[in-house]
């Protein structure tokens, strides 16, 4: 019988040689095989664990947090499919310099200092954004070149600051007798690790609201001494304002209070304070929602003010540290109309990016269209917030001395002789310039 | 050897019938047609040299495999069907080996891929994060002393050295891990700053009472707290340790697989036993033996050493799965390191599993070679 229909056949009986390296062959082949498909299955398996991730730092807590997760990030993971590793701290400044000197900082920080990103901008930590991000949609003073003319931020959410808070149903003539009165500013300086900033805002404005734009910028670049005149009475104006050194129990108030809960009196019966000096994102907080806030210019309360309408701003910056393409993209999200609009509406806060209109219908209240105007108006001038442009360790003793004054106003000279000191030093970063330039 | 050697198929006494006895050829193996030499026809047989006919069981047992692809073309009805046969239970054996091999490979580093980074990172690191926790708490109650103590400075030491440790877990939940521990460690060092302005302050002052809210504040915070941010790490390395201590519903599937592979190889092994003992004169067969050992020991060994490792793993969880008191935590890293001593030893042996899969295959493979080149038949 024929075992193969091409032909007869024929039982042969093999050679040793011929199966042997038949069988080496095919053993090999098949382990091969096995090896190949063993490592395919553990490396398939691993893999499919990792995600591309991009690390953002910012000071969001709570619930602001949660609001930008939503608003911001959530998009973005859903458009890119990348996930945004955030960490959110009030103690931003000490984390973030933690993480550079150990070398491991974050890929993106969002942080409301320029004064600090222009010193990791001369440390060579920051990546130029010019080639990122249409840097002429915030225009120069909010997305500055530094001197080396590179752009290393731009902002994601300005507000306005010089202004003060105050219940719907407070009349003028009401909030003229309050602010006479220490007891009725809502003020808390509490914040954790930056605790006191509260305080550096008030000194600010007063300075801005007193004496100008000149000697506000003279100040914040670190050319006008803590000592000058006018720092010195600015100080003395907000202690007398907020009672520094006074009753003890309204400091331990004062003192203790986180400012995020400073406002809550307002809704308390009997009321427990009418005003609060306080940048715009106050209003999302309860107790103004609840109280319908209303805010005037701080020029038309703060005693001695020149009535030049000068206002202090401020602003979340957005830095990047490593340009890996998972951080670029997040880059150019934040830096998009689309999460600038999301953001601003979730936080009640501002965008100036140029491609950010308010919304078509008027639906948003007085209050915030009046405060957006502001912010865009290229007729009024702003400042940004002097400590924040000042250099970190400067800021830093700025509301470590707030704190300390208003405990012992009698302290106030050795504060300034110490500010002074400090400023004094060498190797610190100074901006070039904090203030707008009007339009005439 | 030569004593099992099969006939030429088709020309022998029995070659009618599709079981029947095969025969001894007459000469020896000569050269292949290939070789150049003519093949001698073959003697006419004698007498079978399959002893013994096949009973009703062999018989089903020999129709059971199905043809699988490249078994050879099935003789004709009345031919001799042994030369199929072989290659039919040559491939099964081989597709069953490696089958068992590759998912006893697969479920054994199911279990054991997990146990070294349970032993080497996981459970260190969430001791480590228990450690910390446990050093704030004590650190908390010394900020409040009248002056700075060094008992204060002591538990913030030891938070910061835990906190190294658990940042060496390579596992500890990625880049996104390890950002959040350095922010942690940013955060004590901040918390430590405030206590001790606190204390430098004046008793009963207000300013010692207000720097130390704000450390308070900097420890306890609700989400953002540095206690929030340990417990939310040592939720996830928690959570880790579930995932890798787990034996889930795919490893069940997985090893009940092997043991089906494993059963259907044994009993594919033992059947092939029998009917090499009825169709050729041998009475075993020395490497199908010894791949039937090798497959059952090599299951057992696997199986056992499974069993080991997740009843340590298993341990190690219960271990972990809750807060512990800080006088407990050096006992808990003690019983920790016993319940997975030699995991790393047994995860190691899993290359073994690959070896002897390809031992097993060469084992199948020459235990059938010898008879199926017996019968290896080549166009003229």
């Amino acid at each position: 019988m024929n075992a193969s229909p091409g032909g007869p056949a024929t039982a042969v009986p093999s050679t040793r040689s011929r199966p042997s390296r038949r069988l080496l062959r095919g053993i090999t082949v098949v382990a091969s095989c096995l090896a190949l498909l063993a490592a395919a299955v553990v490396v398939g398996v691993r893999a499919l664990d990792e995600e591309p991730t991009v690390t953002l730092l910012a000071n969001w807590t709570g619930e602001d947090e949660e609001h930008f997760r939503q608003a911001v990030i959530e998009p973005f993971e859903r458009k890119y499919h990348i996930h945004v590793d955030y960490q959110g701290s009030n103690a931003e400044s000490q984390v973030l310099g933690a993480d550079v000197e150990a070398g491991t900082p974050p890929d993106v920080v969002v942080l409301t200092g320029p004064g600090e990103l222009a010193e990791y901008a001369r440390q060579k930590q920051l990546v130029p954004l010019e080639q990122l991000v249409e840097t002429k949609d915030f225009g120069p003073s909010w997305a500055l070149p530094l001197a080396d003319g590179h752009v290393y931020w731009f902002p994601l959410k300005a507000d306005l600051k010089s202004i003060v808070w105050y219940p719907a149903d407070v009349g003028e003539q009401q909030r003229a007798r309050a602010v006479r009165r220490p007891a009725e500013w809502c003020v808390g300086m509490g914040s954790g690790a930056t605790s006191g900033w509260p305080g550096t805002d008030w000194i600010e404005d007063i300075l801005l609201q007193r004496y100008g734009t000149q000697v506000y910028e003279k100040w914040a670049r670190g050319a006008l001494s803590w000592r000058s005149p006018q720092v010195r009475e600015a100080w003395k104006a907000w202690g007398k304002l907020v009672g520094a050194g006074g009753d003890r129990e309204l400091l331990r108030r004062i003192l203790k209070t986180p400012y995020q809960d400073a406002s809550r009196p307002v809704t308390a019966r009997p009321r427990g304070c009418t005003l609060e000096h306080q940048a715009s994102f106050i209003r999302a907080r309860p107790a103004w929602q609840r109280a319908d806030g209303r805010y005037v210019p701080s020029a038309r309360l703060i005693p001695g003010a020149t009535g030049t309408h000068a206002w202090e701003v401020s602003g979340d910056l957005v830095a990047l540290l490593h340009a890996t393409p998972e951080a670029t993209k997040l880059i150019r999200h934040l830096a998009s109309a689309d999460a600038q609009q999301a953001w601003s509406d979730r936080e009640s806060g501002f965008s100036v990016h140029a491609g950010v209109r308010p919304a078509p219908g008027g639906t948003d209240p007085d209050w915030r269209r009046s405060l957006a105007r502001t912010l865009r108006d290229p007729h009024e001038a702003r400042c940004f917030d002097a400590s924040d442009a000042m250099p970190p360790a400067v800021r830093d003793a700025f509301a470590e001395a707030t704190i300390e004054f208003l405990a012992d106003p009698g302290h106030l000279e050795d504060l300034l002789h110490s500010l002074d000191t400090l400023s004094g030093t060498r190797d610190l970063t100074w901006l070039p310039s904090v203030c707008d330039r009007r339009t005439p | 050897m030569s004593t099992d050697r099969g006939m030429t198929p088709g020309t022998g006494a029995g070659g009618g019938t599709p079981h029947g006895p095969a025969a001894v050829p007459s000469t020896p193996p000569g050269p292949a047609p290939g070789a150049g030499a003519p093949p001698a026809p073959p003697p006419p047989r004698t007498r079978p040299a399959d002893r013994r006919t096949p009973g009703r069981t062999h018989r089903r047992l020999a129709r059971l495999p199905a043809r699988p692809p490249g078994a050879g073309r099935r003789p004709p009805e009345g031919g001799s069907t042994t030369a199929h046969d072989l290659a039919v239970r040559r491939r099964l054996l081989l597709t069953l080996s490696a089958l068992l091999t590759l998912s006893l490979f697969v479920s054994y580093q199911g279990v054991h891929g997990d146990a070294n980074p349970l032993r080497t990172s996981t459970a260190p690191s969430v001791l480590s994060l228990d450690t910390a926790l446990y050093a704030l708490g004590e650190a908390r109650r010394d900020a409040r002393a009248p002056a700075p103590t060094s008992d204060f400075q002591k538990q913030i030491s030891v938070a910061a050295q835990s906190l190294s440790a658990a940042a060496a877990d390579d596992d500890l939940g990625g880049p996104a891990g390890r950002q959040t521990l350095q922010t942690i460690t940013g955060l004590i060092t901040v918390y430590a700053v405030k206590v001790q302005q606190s204390q430098l302050q004046p008793d009963d002052s207000v300013l010692r009472e207000a720097y130390l809210a704000y450390a308070t504040d900097i420890l306890t915070q609700k989400g953002s707290g540095i206690e929030d941010r340990l417990k939310a790490l040592q939720r996830q390395q928690r959570a880790t340790v579930h995932r890798q201590t787990s034996f889930g519903p795919l490893l069940w599937l997985a090893w009940s697989v092997c043991l089906l592979l494993v059963l259907a190889l044994g009993a594919a092994l033992l059947q092939t036993q029998l009917y090499l003992r009825h169709r050729f004169r041998r009475r075993y067969n020395r490497q199908l033996l010894a791949a039937l050992v090798l497959s059952a020991a090599g299951f057992a060994a696997a199986a056992l050493f499974t069993v080991w490792t997740q009843q340590g793993m298993t341990d190690t969880r219960h271990l972990l799965d809750r807060t512990l008191p800080g006088r407990l935590i050096p006992d808990a890293g003690r019983n920790t390191a016993s319940y997975l001593a030699h995991t790393g030893f047994r995860a190691a042996a899993a290359v073994w599993i690959l070896i002897g899969g390809v031992l097993l295959m060469a084992l199948a493979e020459t235990g059938l070679r010898r008879h199926i080149d017996d019968y290896r038949f080549r166009p003229r």
